[in-house]
């Protein structure tokens, strides 16, 4: 008897309540920035702060070993980190868009002002990795058009700089003009598509590479820059980087 | 007989347990409540701030600085959920060295009421996510991967109900297609289930069948795609269903200046947010609700 005292009790409360239901009526949106007027909190601080300890040890670790100096301006239009950059962002994305796609890139186009770093002789630490590519850029493969490759080709021609391209792509100027365009040994040719590996930041229009907006199409291959570094750096155990004049002028 | 004694002293329970979270104010009669949601996505490993010298976000971001706001917003409304769509792992060295540990532990510790996953949170693997799980006190949510026969399953849910001072909050999870973006072997066999049938699926499940006052998306699909128009993303979802209220959006990275308001198919507003990446911002959606007496218009007023 007991219970169903209760049992009446409760359903007398909750239609009492319904009538008071309560309804939505407004709803305010905002962002908080999170920036350096907000104190920390020291709870926080000190769960990171052995772990951060730990990290400046671990990432001094040795992932491989160059023999010379690796930076962006060791040649005119090429350069050893450059080269580096492109070729081994080829063979780490390559794979990843072969399986999506079936299809291989042809050749890969960074940017000068990406590598944020040189890389001094010696071990090559987790550390040199993250210093040349402290963004979070990520690979993607655009499809372009032959018109628009050559305005990619104009516009690296142009911009007179050691912008990264992967030795499958050679261009050599002659009398201020592109003379010779190579993809994967055979003549550029302006009625067939390419595709071209490059980062989304550069996809995105970044150092005014327009002709890699608005694609043909847009693979994402989901692999961060500095993943493809770690990643291929993890499988050397000594660098091996040459100029071999995939980006000149000629007489 | 006994059983069905049985069924009446669980409901008779079960009813005052859910009337405990009811206060004695809620009979009186300016009874309202305010519901606020706060929320990160991508938040990618970033648990310090920028450096000074960062060209984009200098200072910008850092967790310790994120509990500090969400202490003091809870103590301004007890009434208030922390919430987060996924790609919690890779972008900082500390994931790299710890495979994710200290960002679960910190998550924990700033008390995330639900995260859904993001294709970033498999980069180790199905088994480096599974690793990692003993660190976070907090539920994923994800209503879209079927971890059957990995050993995900059963560590998940489908959706997560929370009651706020008798408010009921739905939340339920939609993640990414993984196939083209990881690697099968991280993913292993988990199945990936059209996010917009489970979206419909969830939402009358959690409105009708559970009453929630407010459903919530924690989506991982992206904001929306440019180049490719017909990708499913998070303003496909708000326009093809009904009954949800917000959909907190990941992956895309995409800095809203302000939450979407997106008609659904029964006409109503869905909110879409997403605040970046990186930690460097918090989204905050306040709900507020009020006895239907004191209501102003049938209309809900939206300021974004």
């Amino acid at each position: 008897m007991k219970k169903y005292i209760l049992l009446l009790f409760s359903l007398l409360v909750l239609v009492a309540c319904e009538e008071k239901k309560q309804s939505l009526y407004k709803i305010e949106g905002s962002q908080i920035p999170v920036d350096d007027k907000i104190v920390s909190n020291e709870d926080v601080e000190k769960l990171v702060a052995p772990y951060k300890d730990s990290l400046e040890t671990q990432i001094n670790q040795v992932l491989t070993f160059t023999k010379k100096d690796l930076n962006r301006y060791d040649g005119k239009l090429e350069s050893s980190l450059g080269n580096l950059l492109a070729d081994l962002a080829y063979e780490q994305g390559n794979p990843v868009f072969h399986k999506m796609t079936g299809k291989n890139i042809d050749f890969s186009v960074f940017n000068y002002g990406g590598i944020r770093a040189s890389i001094p002789s010696g071990p090559v630490k987790y550390r040199n990795a993250f210093e040349l590519m402290p963004f979070e850029n990520k690979l993607v493969v655009v499809e372009i058009t032959g018109k628009k490759m050559h305005e990619l080709v104009d516009y690296l021609h142009k911009a007179q700089r050691a912008h990264p391209i992967s030795k499958h792509f050679r261009i050599a100027i002659k009398n201020e003009n592109p003379h010779k365009v190579m993809v994967n040994g055979n003549k550029f040719d302006e009625n067939r598509n390419y595709y071209v590996l490059t980062s989304d930041y550069l996809q995105n229009g970044g150092d005014n590479m327009m002709f890699f907006k608005d694609p043909v199409n847009m693979y994402e291959l989901d692999y961060l820059l500095r993943g493809a570094i770690i990643d291929y750096f993890l499988k050397q155990d000594t660098l091996r980087v040459t100029l071999d004049g995939r980006f000149q002028t000629v007489d | 007989m006994k059983r069905r004694d049985f069924l009446k002293n669980t409901a008779a329970a079960s009813t005052l347990l859910t009337l405990g979270g009811l206060s004695l104010q809620s009979f009186t009669e300016d009874y309202s409540t305010k519901i606020t949601i706060l929320h990160t996505n991508d938040t990618h490993s970033h648990i310090e701030p920028f450096e000074a010298s960062h060209s984009k976000y200098a200072n910008k971001g850092g967790v310790a600085r994120r509990a500090t706001i969400v202490e003091q917003l809870r103590k301004e409304n007890p009434n208030t959920l922390l919430l987060d769509a996924g790609d919690i792992f890779q972008g900082t060295p500390f994931f790299n060295f710890f495979g994710g540990e200290l960002e679960f532990k910190l998550m924990s510790m700033l008390k995330y009421d639900a995260s859904t996953l993001g294709n970033h949170d498999f980069d180790n693997g199905i088994g480096g996510l599974y690793k990692q799980l003993p660190h976070a006190k907090f539920p994923f949510v994800i209503s879209n991967y079927d971890f059957t026969n990995t050993v995900m399953d059963t560590h998940t849910n489908l959706y997560k109900i929370f009651i706020k001072n008798g408010i009921k909050i739905g939340v339920f999870g939609l993640g990414i297609e993984l196939k083209g973006l990881v690697d099968p072997k991280n993913y292993k066999e988990t199945k990936y289930l059209d996010p917009i049938g489970v979206a419909q699926d969830m939402s009358r499940i959690l409105k009708e069948e559970q009453k929630c006052d407010l459903v919530i998306c924690l989506s991982h699909l992206g904001y929306s795609y440019d180049v490719n128009k017909d990708k499913v993303c998070d303003l496909h979802i708000a326009e093809q269903t009904k009954d949800i209220d917000l959909i907190i959006g990941g992956h895309t990275h995409t800095f809203l200046p302000k939450p979407t308001v997106v008609k659904n198919s029964a006409g109503k507003d869905v909110l879409v947010n997403q605040v970046g990446c990186y930690g460097i911002n918090l989204g905050k959606i306040d709900f507020y609700f009020d006895t239907d007496k004191n209501k102003v218009s049938t209309s809900t007023v939206i300021n974004v």
